[in-house]
């Protein structure tokens, strides 16, 4: 047949006819439909058998029971663990999040990593474990051929009572340095506060469970203090008391915070004057002799005026009280009215079971040491110390100790050395570390007196206050290691890197969670294997110890840190208090003491006089120590104190000073911790971005709050773009109007602006640890990282 | 559209008090992890974003110090008249006529989203992308329920599977009747405060029945007849004011 | 060059006029595959649609060209239906247009519904409609009636076609063309009940949104008053936008193509069924505002905020719908050619103001009382979807023009020499 035009019309009608009567087509359209249900690049997440792993979460020091939900070998779903004492099923959104941490690979170190190209530059090689410890190895003992063994530092980001904590600080005594370094944290104010006033050195310990009325000066109790499980399980017994018998909750916040909006009365003075409100409450206490008589008189020490042994005469706590501190007086400082705080004073006192608890945010930055004993002071007048639904005295977890460390010489002459952070010197004669001043000494000299520095769960580059000049330092020292399992800020600016587990890869114990009121000790243990090349922290210093050799390495005389464990456990079994073996730790996961002596109160005080101290002994000792080198004024300046007399030794208020001009820095930049928003060493997860609100954070912009009036006052509306100026630098933000904001005060979230981490997290907003111009405060001489004066520009 | 009125079976619900709650978003994240709910790089757009319980935050709109935060949890209501099940063209989505469940057949739904432009209260959630779950994050995800493809439209089920699991191990234990907390959605489950009840509302013992009764409850948006299921209690009249609309003068 | 396809009797502009012609729509085609491409390969983020407008400009757009090209059926249904059995002058007068607005019809619901193809989530899956229907769904009702009327619209244009002068040398095709077209009032009166029925369950879609008090409207029986005013705002604004794309056609040929009176009919009719609509549209909105919205305890204030003011309801039942209906109804007006045009114009427009406040202005509207009122501008590629079609519309519309004989009046009116000889007969369908 000829191919016509015609023939090629009709062959091609007739062909498509025949195919669309043909069931080709339809089973074709069908297929499609199915391949668009099991599109390839959409995960089928494999099936296998369910298990349940209980474990403890140590994504933070409140270290909470969770319950992990696996699928074959796969961690699918973190629950909180309600057989658990601290938190009874409640876990915090970080928590919660804990997998997108485990199995994000962005975010991770996947094995040692060593740095090739320069500094900052982020070109590594991966190298060999072995290879690996063999190079911190070999760069110790050449610290220590040299003599030089105290040019080793480590800063720690681990609990204070942890075995990896100890492990770290044994590691570096025994090769001879004295700088061991922890991050500075709320727990040591408390510690200091109550070795200054019961000189007992145990943690803050509040039986909030139990108490009738908490007054709160701006702890976040529903913020994410403490153990959020635990306090949030706390708030929800508060709540289900009923209306009648509910905890009464008394909110001391520049914010309307989410602990303001649920208190039932919240308080705004003026941030830094707390103090001076506890000395208020105490004035109306005093005055109306609603204090406890029984306990003020036969076992406080400083309440009345006394005589000392020369016979000179003191003014006690109550005369200065009374004297300086009336409700007009503190109206005057803290902008409460006076009215509000006789009403506050009287609830207090009139409360069956009182609690006055100090603090911010989420209780992981320090505090004012004055402060804090002020505000303990409310609970010695009322006799609230160790006594059911008060502030509790409790013995330590009984863990064996270790065999002491045997120093060689190296070591005994480096640590005789003084430390480069001036901690524990009689300038700072109460603090145990203070990276501040690490930072000042590194910066001030010309070279620095750090060779090589170990970072351990800590991720300082973003989590200190002033982090610029922090970053400086770390500049300027020749060797950086980090164990840090993430590539956090701190990790990119390493030269070697070896990588920890993360929290469910791995074994560890948490002694004593932060806030509890009782001793508790807990294990950590693996849910998942190992998924990368990393290395258990605690085995890599044990065989680092191993490798420098001598006497180090006699230390650590264990084979793995399980071993080194498994030793201080033994304490508990031998301690007698509940029969316990390493087999039944590793079983229930935890131990811990439930019952509580009350009471005791004339045994219980370790302080010189064997009494709850208004007046400290200990803070008249370390002045007497310093004012041997300086004049007494000049040691007071140099301690930051400006009362004088007798005050010096008791709470009262110290108005915080601040460098900066309050002309040119006319409002306050307050750094403020979300529940929601990951702010410590460990990143957000991306499923706490989508708790963020759009008033927080919008793309990449950081929303700061500001109260409308002080925004009209700059022009500014919600949404404006801003730049929040200090003397330390700037950061552009956007303004959201709060009324809940109290006018003159910025409240900038911390937790964004990371400059490492993956695309959920890396450049979103902006980090106000970068403009924070601290000072030190009074005493305790801690980075003071709330009073940043700073001044706002419209863009 | 038309009222259908069951008389038997569940009437599953849930009460969200107000007043416990402290908005700390683990109900969300409790949800998007047992749910393989995805990520997106920019999870603050809010219009993209997935989150079948999304939080509201609401101020009393007073002046310093007097400014007052409530937070409003917003699963799928779960109602019993839904606007977005009759619209459906490919009967996507259903009222489970013995849980009274409404649920979504990802596989089916053709991603029109007539379903979210008929639902006041925003708890469709439409994959704009591709789900994402990069750098190995797909490691976390649930065999339980399936990850969904971009182009359709997913939303709160009340953790359906896990009534799935329930009944399983009722079955397997020789029981018909499910105990008032062998299921839960991972919310409640999660909810730290324990602010969110769970239960059948067809069965007058359940605590959830109980609590609807409270002069205090309220549900949202109550006057367009949607009859949610989910419920709300706040003893502050200004936060149940907020719940809906008004005229001037007509909420007492 | 293609002088062989072009209908006898008549003049068309050289090819080299023509070519650049098309090229230009072609660009605006390309602009629009390339975001349907962008769209099927990438997903639906290459919008800005989103959780709150769910819909947006495509469907804005889809509702408004269906409402348009609402000419077609209604032509149809006057010319074969009423023309043929009650009132002769419409039938001598609208078949001169009746080519004309099927094609526009089949441009605009095949532009519609290629739309809908890219505006769904899973185009691949988008028979499921079919298959797994909801009769209760308006939206399903809409799929089947826009599906079953383009197939009619088909076969209503292919006697045009078949009708081209090249094409009319097959026997075969001349035979099917011929019997196509004697059973063609049996498909306008098919057509005409699929219209009916789609334009109506379009308004329907917004009516039954009982969670949504902006759109939701009470009705007779299963259907909400919408379903009636879009039907009624379809057939008000369908001739108009035919009137005006015939207009448009003689002013790009330079050309009378149909006489003057077809427009004043088409006019009338507009207008007429205009003015009933908006008194309709005004009783409906009264009833709404002192009904529905009350009821939801809302107010009219509610709805109308920001970007979109109270503004609206003016332009769109006052400006766009009072005063082109006044121009359309009164003689004295419409006999000036600018005010004709200038009435149809606004006419439609007051249409699309409908559509998209139903569909925009519906999704922008916070219901929960602590929600926000969203804004919503369209993406480039939404924007490429949208105008794209447009070209692809008038680059139909300009083929059907050069090589079908779509206006049966023009030969007659626009005599042309060939060889010396008049030739009138442009090979246009004859109809007894």
């Amino acid at each position: 047949m000829e191919l016509s035009r015609r023939n090629f019309i009709k062959f091609a009608a007739g062909g498509l006819g025949g195919t669309m009567l043909s069931p080709l087509p339809w089973k074709l359209i069908d297929d499609i439909a199915i391949w668009t249900q099991n599109w390839s690049w959409v995960p089928v997440p494999a099936r296998g058998k369910f298990s349940y792993i209980k474990t403890v979460c140590t994504l933070c020091p409140g270290a909470c029971g969770i319950e992990v939900r696996k699928v074959g070998s796969r961690a699918v779903k973190i629950e909180g663990r309600s057989d658990y004492p601290v938190n009874q099923g409640a876990i915090c959104p970080l928590g919660m999040a804990g997998l997108q941490i485990l199995y994000n690979g962005g975010i991770r170190w996947k094995a040692p990593m060593k740095r090739v190209g320069p500094r900052g530059s982020q070109e590594w090689k991966e190298i060999p474990w072995d290879e690996a410890i063999d190079e911190l190895a070999i760069r110790i003992k050449g610290l220590r051929d040299k003599g030089n063994p105290e040019k080793l530092a480590a800063i720690d980001g681990n609990q204070s009572r942890s075995t990896m904590a100890l492990l770290i600080k044994r590691l570096i005594n025994s090769i001879g340095s004295p700088n061991y370094m922890f991050m500075p944290r709320e727990e040591d104010t408390h510690a200091t506060a109550n070795f200054l006033m019961q000189g007992t050195n145990g943690p803050i310990a509040f039986d909030l469970e139990n108490a009738d009325l908490i007054l709160s000066f701006g702890c976040g109790l529903l913020d994410g203090w403490g153990a959020p499980g635990r306090m949030l399980s706390t708030w929800r017994q508060w709540a289900n008391n009923g209306k009648k018998h509910k905890t009464y909750l008394v909110q001391v916040d520049p914010r309307a915070s989410n602990t303001a909006s649920k208190a039932d009365l919240w308080l705004a003075p003026f941030p830094g004057t707390e103090a001076a409100l506890a000395m208020g409450i105490a004035h109306v206490i005093i005055k109306g002799k609603l204090y406890h008589k029984k306990f003020i008189e036969n076992h406080s020490f400083g309440f009345y005026d006394w005589f000392d042994e020369k016979g000179v005469e003191h003014k006690g706590f109550s005369k200065i009280v009374l004297e300086k501190y009336s409700p007009q007086m503190v109206e005057n400082i803290t902008g409460i009215k006076r009215r509000v705080i006789i009403e506050v004073a009287k609830k207090f006192a009139s409360a069956h079971a009182p609690i006055a608890i100090a603090g911010k945010g989420k209780g992981t930055l320090p505090g004012s040491l004055y402060e804090f004993m002020a505000v303990h002071a409310l609970n010695a007048l009322k006799g609230r110390v160790n006594k059911e639904g008060g502030s509790l005295i409790t013995d330590d977890v009984p863990l064996a100790q270790w065999s002491d460390v045997e120093y060689d010489s190296v070591a005994k002459d480096g640590l005789i050395k003084e430390r480069v952070d001036c901690a524990g010197t009689p300038q700072y004669p109460f603090s145990r570390s203070l990276i501040h001043k690490f930072t000042d000494a590194i910066n001030s000299g010309h070279g620095s007196p750090i060779d090589t520095l170990l970072l351990c769960s800590a991720n300082p580059v973003y989590t200190i206050p002033d982090s610029q000049s922090f970053i400086e330092a770390l500049a300027k020292i020749p060797f950086i290691v980090s164990f840090s399992p993430f590539m956090d800020e701190t990790s990119l600016m390493a030269d070697l890197i070896l990588p920890d587990h993360t929290h469910l890869e791995k074994i560890v114990d948490i002694v004593w969670p932060t806030g509890i009121q009782y001793p508790l000790y807990a294990l950590s243990q693996p849910v998942v294997k190992p998924i990368y090349r990393t290395k258990h922290s605690g085995d890599v210093i044990i065989s680092l110890a191993d490798r420098i050799g001598g006497q180090v390495a006699g230390s650590f005389q264990w084979t793995n840190f399980e071993e080194a464990l498994k030793e201080r456990v033994r304490g508990l079994y031998d301690s007698g208090n509940e029969k316990v073996s390493w087999a039944d730790i590793k079983k229930n996961g935890y131990w811990y003491i439930p019952a509580h002596s009350f009471g005791r109160w004339t045994d219980i005080f370790k302080t010189p006089s064997k009494k709850f101290e208004f007046f400290s002994t200990e803070i008249e000792l370390a002045l007497k120590a310093y004012s041997k080198e300086k004049s007494f004024d000049n040691a007071l300046i140099n301690l930051g104190i400006s009362s004088k007399g007798d005050e010096v030794y008791m709470p009262h208020y110290e108005e915080i000073k601040s460098g900066a001009d309050k002309k040119e820095y006319p409002l306050l930049l307050f750094p403020m911790e979300l529940i929601n928003l990951a702010s410590g060493w460990i990143g957000n997860p991306p499923f706490l971005n989508k708790t963020l609100f759009n008033h927080q954070l919008k793309r990449d912009d950081l929303f700061v709050e500001v109260n409308p009036k002080t925004a009209s006052q700059y022009r500014l509306k919600e949404g404006s773009k801003a730049i929040i100026r200090s003397p330390k630098g700037e950061l552009k933000v956007r303004i959201h109007l709060f009324d809940g904001a109290m006018p003159g005060v910025i409240f900038v979230p911390f937790g964004l602006g990371h400059t490492a981490y993956d695309k959920h997290l890396k450049g979103k907003g902006v980090n106000p640890n970068k403009i924070i111009d601290q000072v030190e405060d009074p005493l305790s001489g801690q980075p003071v990282w709330w009073n940043t004066r700073v001044e706002l520009i419209k863009i | 559209m038309k009222k259908e009125k069951y008389t038997k079976g569940n009437k599953y619900g849930m009460v969200i008090d107000l007043d416990k709650c402290i908005g700390c978003g683990i109900c969300t994240i409790a949800c998007a992890s047992e749910n393989n709910v995805s990520v997106l790089y920019d999870e603050s757009d809010k219009t993209r974003n997935i989150t079948w319980l999304q939080i509201y935050m609401v101020t009393n709109g007073k002046e310093f110090p007097e400014t007052e935060v409530v937070y409003i949890p917003r699963p799928c209501m779960q109602c019993d008249n839904p606007p977005c099940v009759p619209v459906c063209p490919a009967t996507a989505t259903r009222k489970d006529p013995n849980t009274r469940i409404v649920s979504q057949i990802y596989t089916r739904c053709i991603g029109c989203r007539y379903c979210m432009a008929a639902c006041p209260y925003h708890a469709r959630y439409f994959n704009w992308f591709d789900p994402l779950f990069p750098e190995g994050m797909d490691r976390y995800l649930s065999p339980e329920v399936s990850p969904r493809m971009r182009g359709v439209v997913e939303k709160c089920t009340f953790c359906h599977h896990r009534l799935m699991r329930a009944k399983a191990k009722a079955y397997a234990e020789g029981r018909r009747d499910l105990k008032e907390d062998e299921y839960i959605p991972a919310c409640v489950q999660a909810c730290p405060t324990k602010a969110i009840t769970f239960g059948d509302l067809n069965k007058p013992k359940h605590k959830v029945s109980k609590l609807i009764k409270s002069p205090y409850a309220f549900r949202l948006l109550e006057r367009l007849n949607t009859e949610p299921k989910v419920y709300y209690m706040s003893t502050k009249n200004w936060v149940r004011r907020m719940a809906d609309n008004y005229l001037e003068g007509e909420f007492k | 060059m293609d002088l062989a396809l072009i209908p006898n009797g008549v003049q068309r502009c050289s090819l080299r006029t023509f070519v650049p012609w098309m090229v230009l729509w072609l660009v605006l085609i390309a602009w629009g595959l390339v975001s349907a491409f962008l769209c099927f390969y990438k997903g639906l983020n290459q919008t800005n649609m989103n959780h709150y407008f769910a819909f947006g400009l495509w469907i804005v757009f889809d509702l408004s060209v269906i409402a348009l090209g609402a000419g077609a059926f209604f032509t149809g249904f006057l010319t074969h239906i009423i023309g043929e059995v009650f009132i002769y002058p419409f039938r001598e007068n609208l078949k001169a247009i009746v080519n004309a607005a099927v094609v526009i019809g089949f441009i605009c619901y095949s532009a519609a519904i290629a739309m809908l193809a890219v505006d769904i989530g899973q185009p691949l899956r988008g028979w499921f409609i079919f298959w797994h229907a909801n009769v209760h769904s308006m939206l399903t009702e809409v799929s089947f009636c826009i599906t079953a009327y383009l197939g009619v619209l088909t076969i209503e244009y292919l006697p045009l076609i078949f009708s081209n002068r090249k094409l009319k040398e097959i026997p075969e095709i001349d035979i099917f063309g011929n019997n196509l077209h004697h059973i063609v009032a049996l498909f306008a009166a098919a057509g005409t009940f699929l219209s009916f029925f789609h334009q109506g369950s379009l308004g329907g879609m917004f009516g039954v949104l009982f969670g949504r008090p902006f759109a939701f409207r009470e009705g007779f029986f299963i259907w909400p008053w919408t379903f009636f005013l879009f039907i009624h705002s379809s057939i008000a604004a369908g001739p108009s936008f035919t009137l005006l794309c015939v207009w448009i056609a003689q002013k790009a040929t330079g050309k009378e193509l149909v006489k003057r009176s077809v427009f004043t009919l088409l006019a009338k009719i507009s207008g007429w069924l205009l003015a009933t609509y908006i008194i309709l549209k005004i009783v409906d909105t009264v009833a709404w505002a002192y009904g529905v919205v009350p009821r939801a305890g809302m107010s009219l204030t509610d709805f109308y905020q920001e970007n979109y003011g109270i503004w609206l309801i003016i332009a769109e039942i006052g400006i766009f719908g009072i005063v082109p209906a006044i121009i359309l109804i009164t003689p004295k007006f419409r006999e000036r050619n600018y005010l004709l045009i200038i009435g149809a114009l606004m006419n439609v427009t007051g249409i699309v103001f409908n559509r998209f406040v139903f569909t925009i202005q519906t999704l922008a509207i916070p219901v929960m009382p602590f929600d926000k009122f969203m804004g919503y501008f369209p993406t480039w590629q939404e924007w490429g979807i949208a105008i794209g079609s447009i070209g692809y519309g008038i680059l139909l519309f300009s083929l059907s023009y050069r090589y079908l004989p779509v206006f049966p009046q023009e030969a007659e009116m626009n005599p042309v020499e060939v060889l010396g000889k008049v030739v009138t007969d442009s090979g246009a369908i004859k109809r007894s």
